[in-house]
């Protein structure tokens, strides 16, 4: 056998990965990005071009802006009650010592198994103006008209948020590693009640996973579409809703591109400005 | 400083039982160790005086005071942890200052006993470190100043040492014994190393099975333990079957005399430091002898021991220090006092 240098032979383990991410990946962005730089004909056909028609269009338009705002908020909205509801839900699974822990977070997970429009679906079946919660509101006399659950941010958020939960919990149990039961007990034995040690103790080590959580389903959001589309009803813009209309619906696909690359660019000016943060919150 | 009192303390997980009906009073300003191996219920007992376990039945009593059923954080309990458990995400201050803050010391205040209580320990100066930047010895003086610096009613140590190499752990020994004995502060001291139990503490507590086989000074239960288990457990013991005659006991044939024998097989325990080495045919007034050959000499760090196989079986030796040791293959005869002489039932082992 030939001795392979050490840096060498561990690169050659990159190299499948390298040319999946450059064949999938890369060079469709690259064609996108040339995309975004042609025109729309007047007949609606795209026009191979060299022009900032299309970007100029785009910035220009508060429309974009709108959309914008919409995806950013949708995704902070849902994201912070995925954390807020998985939070308790993970400390527990982490703690657990039931036998059945196994089978719990597998249960707490499962959802990931359905798909999205399924789920969508059931939501429907809840939040509707006829669903469960409306049919409860009403009987009970709480309400007299239904409540708009679906077809609006509301809708959409509800439906987001649970869709998030399976990931943002996987991410947590990931980043739980610093916490200790006996830095617990330690606590409590210096005098700090349940809730001081929480706020103390547990929140602060538990600090890494929910930035890692947060961010992962952020992102995971940001790019959701089958579920703000149909929850929202057609009434909630965002960035994905609007990419997939250009492409498909309306055919602009240089407008398409743009939007695509304008939410990647926007994403990643998030992304680095989080990351900046969360190293300052940890240092 | 405050005595505890406990009283019939047991503690159950399901069929098993980890502390069975336990009772020990600790003086005002006294230091006890809690002797025993693994899985005796020494740091179950102590989990639960610092109310991190909820006792099954018993009580425990601080100043006549039931805290039985108080949780944790009410006790003022100095607990310290065998893994030290400092918080990582806070510098060395605010891990000491951490139980005054929950008490609502002032910051002046708090800034003042911190530095004391790391003065104390000898760490000033690096209250701005984080725990992982500090040694092992140097994260458990913080874990020791952490629960100084509140004065606590009791303090508990659990196995504390045990994760110090040993020239690092004898210095603490001795550290944590001159503060103990400074601020005279109500000690209970789970360990499983007898020398840390015998250097550190006024009187120690020999668990087994979830009850204490034996309470006492060092020197009482080395001398003079009440079981087999006390014996073979604290010290080493010589362990020589011996055999009921009509009218007493011998051992491989010589008659030998033992103050209270208990009833059924027993053997006979000698400490190796109360066996004398004798020439072959030395007469010995007033002392049980067996001869043998020598069958191995070492030298153990600062001591002797001599192996010396006998009719009766292998005994070890550790003559005074000073004496010739004799020549391993030599003849040789061991003699004790009988009143050095304990005999225990046999075990079904």
């Amino acid at each position: 056998m030939t001795a392979i240098p050490k840096s060498r032979s561990l690169a050659l383990l990159a190299l499948p990965a390298a040319l999946l991410i450059v064949g999938v990946y890369a060079a469709p962005m690259v064609g996108l990005g040339r995309m975004s730089f042609n025109e729309t004909g007047p007949t609606g056909a795209m026009v191979n071009a060299f022009s900032f028609d299309i970007w100029a269009q785009m910035l220009g338009d508060d429309f974009t802006w709108e959309l914008t705002l919409n995806s950013l908020w949708l995704s902070f909205v849902a994201t912070t009650a995925a954390l807020v509801l998985g939070y308790p839900l993970a400390l527990f699974l982490f703690r657990t010592e039931s036998r059945f822990r196994g089978l719990l977070i597998v249960l707490a997970v499962a959802p990931m198994l359905v798909s999205s429009v399924v789920r969508v679906f059931g939501w429907l079946a809840i939040l509707g103006d006829r669903g469960f919660i409306n049919f409860l509101l009403m009987q009970s006399g709480l309400a007299s008209a239904p409540t708009r659950l679906v077809y609006n941010l509301t809708g959409a958020a509800i439906g987001l948020t649970e869709s998030l939960m399976p990931y943002m919990i996987l991410a947590l149990l990931a980043g739980f590693g610093r916490l200790d039961r006996t830095l617990e007990e330690a606590s409590a034995s210096l005098g700090a009640p349940a809730w001081r040690t929480f706020t103390r103790v547990t929140l602060p080590l538990s600090l890494p996973a929910i930035l890692l959580g947060w961010l992962l389903c952020f992102v995971l959001a940001m790019s959701a579409y089958v579920t703000p589309k149909l929850l929202g009803g057609g009434r909630v813009f965002l960035l994905a809703t609007e990419i997939y209309d250009q492409a498909i619906t309306t055919v602009n696909w240089p407008l398409a591109a743009a939007l695509a690359l304008f939410t990647l660019v926007v994403l990643t000016l998030f992304l680095g400005t989080y990351s900046a943060l969360s190293r300052k919150v940890q240092a | 400083m405050p005595s505890l009192s406990i009283q019939g303390l047991t503690k159950r997980y399901g069929a098993t039982v980890a502390v069975d009906g336990l009772s020990l009073d600790v003086g005002a300003g006294e230091a006890v160790a809690l002797l025993g191996p693994s899985g005796c219920g020494k740091t179950t007992t102590l989990r639960m005086v610092a109310g991190l376990i909820e006792p099954g039945d018993g009580s425990i009593r601080l100043d006549g005071v039931d805290i039985t059923r108080q949780p944790a954080y009410r006790r003022g309990m100095g607990y310290v942890f065998q893994s030290y458990a400092l918080f990582p995400h806070m510098s060395v201050s605010a891990n000491v200052g951490f139980g005054l803050d929950e008490r609502g010391v002032g910051r002046a205040e708090r800034d003042q006993r911190v530095s004391q209580a790391l003065d104390l320990v000898r760490l000033q100066g690096l209250g701005h470190r984080k725990p992982k930047e500090l040694s092992g010895g140097q994260q458990q003086r913080v874990a020791l100043a952490r629960a100084l610096v509140i004065k606590p009613a009791v303090l508990l140590l659990d196995e504390s040492l045990s994760n110090l190499d040993s020239k690092l752990r004898d210095a603490m020994r001795q550290e944590i014994r001159d503060i103990q004995r400074a601020l005279s502060i109500t000690t209970l001291f789970v360990t499983h190393d007898q020398i840390e139990a015998f250097t550190m503490c006024d009187r120690i507590a020999v668990m087994e099975k979830g009850r204490i086989a034996q309470i006492g000074s060092a020197r009482d239960i080395y001398d003079d333990p009440v079981s087999r288990f006390v014996a073979q457990f604290v010290g080493r013991a010589n362990v020589l079957p011996l055999t009921r005659t009509g009218d007493g006991l011998s051992l491989a044939g010589a008659p030998v005399s033992v103050s209270s024998v208990p009833t059924g097989d027993v053997d006979l325990f000698i400490r190796p430091q109360l066996v004398k080495l004798l020439a072959p045919s030395e007469p010995a007034s007033g002392l049980d002898r067996l001869t043998g050959k020598v069958t191995r000499v070492s030298f153990v760090g600062e001591r002797v021991e001599v192996v010396v196989d006998t009719a009766a079986g292998r005994i070890i030796v550790e003559p005074p220090a000073g004496t010739t040791p004799p020549d391993e293959g030599a003849d040789i005869g061991v003699g004790w006092r009988p009143a050095d002489a304990r005999a225990f039932r046999r075990e079904d082992a």
